[in-house]
């Protein structure tokens, strides 16, 4: 199985040590074409330009959340079959449930491994191609 | 109170014309029915002042009461904010320790991969010099592999080591969820205490009806809080996704 590891992935969460953190992981997974968007807000814009491949997001952001981006880009026509991976300290089970129901393609709760995220995205390229 | 006030109504006045009347004629019996008649116009005042008196201390106590989020304050949230605090610095803990243990164990790999470095870079320099007998070459080349092996052993240790201090800075993020939650929690006290100190001055102002962490999200789970509806970890996530068919 093929996975582009030249994908743009644009990753968005209010702390900057996070984006750093998963920017890295993601690097050492062989994905080195990202991009950072600190909320929901921010995000959008970027993803409307159809330069991204993946969204790797966080929920609890000030401005726009980020479950709200992902019903964003589930509704907007060009972006809507793009995965997204949450990756959240929220646990609560009807909010999994929601972004389950928003159309999530997998769910990291914080605090997370490596291993979990090399997981999920093999997860989620397996379904795309399957 | 002065509208209240029934003792300088034409009632009296005609009572107290009555009164004087009836002593000027020296008739004990009627001047003591009107001295009791306006005695009881002025206990009517009394009575009415401490009912008001009365019913603005139940009142008071009233608002003072309807206050339930001091309650919830005192009796839920200080407890569980101590305890999220205790919790960010289990975290603070884990990931000083976590990165501690890293460092304390790349340190001795690169050690050994500079002085291995260095003494096969010598023998190079002989073997390059042509310096080198063939038994001395045969043990070189015999180093060179195992060097060579350790390396690449020890870089992937380093770099996991590398990883586990990465990782470990994801606290920076939880942390901080957990302490706004805090912060919102003090800044609503500080407000209450305000209104407590205009409650008492001034009576009655309106309770604040702020609620801590105005986002309405949970945020971290802190263990040993309450927390219904919760998964405890990832696996419980990808359970109850997969139940979803996911």
């Amino acid at each position: 199985m093929a996975i582009d590891k030249k994908m743009k992935i644009l990753i968005v969460d209010d702390f900057s040590t996070m984006r750093r953190i998963i920017k890295n992981l993601l690097r050492d997974l062989g994905f080195t074409n990202t991009d950072e968007a600190d909320d929901g807000t921010t995000a959008l814009p970027m993803l409307q330009t159809g330069k991204f491949d993946f969204l790797v997001t966080d929920w609890n952001m000030p401005g726009m959340q980020g479950i709200d981006l992902l019903k964003h880009v589930r509704a907007d026509e060009k972006l809507s079959s793009m995965p997204v991976l949450m990756v959240t300290a929220e646990q609560k089970r009807e909010q999994i449930v929601e972004a389950a129901q928003a159309g999530v393609n997998g769910y990291i709760v914080k605090p997370f491994t490596a291993q979990t995220l090399k997981e999920k995205l093999d997860k989620i390229f397996e379904r795309i191609d399957g | 109170m002065e509208q209240e006030n029934n003792l300088l109504s034409t009632e009296s006045i005609d009572v107290v014309k009555n009164l004087l009347a009836s002593m000027e004629a020296g008739d004990l019996q009627k001047s003591q029915d009107f001295l009791d008649e306006l005695t009881e116009i002025r206990e009517s005042d009394m009575y009415q002042e401490i009912g008001k008196l009365t019913r603005e201390l139940h009142d008071s106590i009233n608002t003072f009461g309807l206050d339930d989020r001091l309650t919830d304050m005192a009796s839920d949230e200080f407890p569980d904010a101590r305890q999220r605090l205790a919790h960010v610095i289990t975290m603070t803990d884990e990931a000083a320790n976590n990165t501690l243990t890293a460092v304390e164990e790349s340190m001795p790999l690169c050690d050994h991969l500079i002085s291995k470095t260095t003494s096969i870079k010598n023998e190079w320099q002989r073997f390059s010099n042509r310096e080198i007998t063939l038994a001395e070459f045969k043990k070189l080349s015999e180093e060179l592999k195992i060097y060579f092996e350790e390396n690449s052993s020890s870089a992937a240790k380093i770099n996991e080591h590398l990883n586990n201090v990465l990782m470990a800075q994801g606290f920076q993020d939880l942390t901080s969820q957990i302490i706004k939650r805090v912060i919102s929690l003090v800044e609503e006290v500080e407000t209450s205490m305000v209104n407590i100190i205009q409650l008492a001055g001034t009576k009655t102002k309106d309770s604040p009806d702020s609620k801590v962490d105005d986002s309405g999200l949970d945020g971290p789970v802190v263990p040993g809080l309450e927390s219904s509806g919760t998964v405890s970890g990832q696996d419980e996530v990808d359970d109850l996704l997969s139940s979803l068919g996911f």
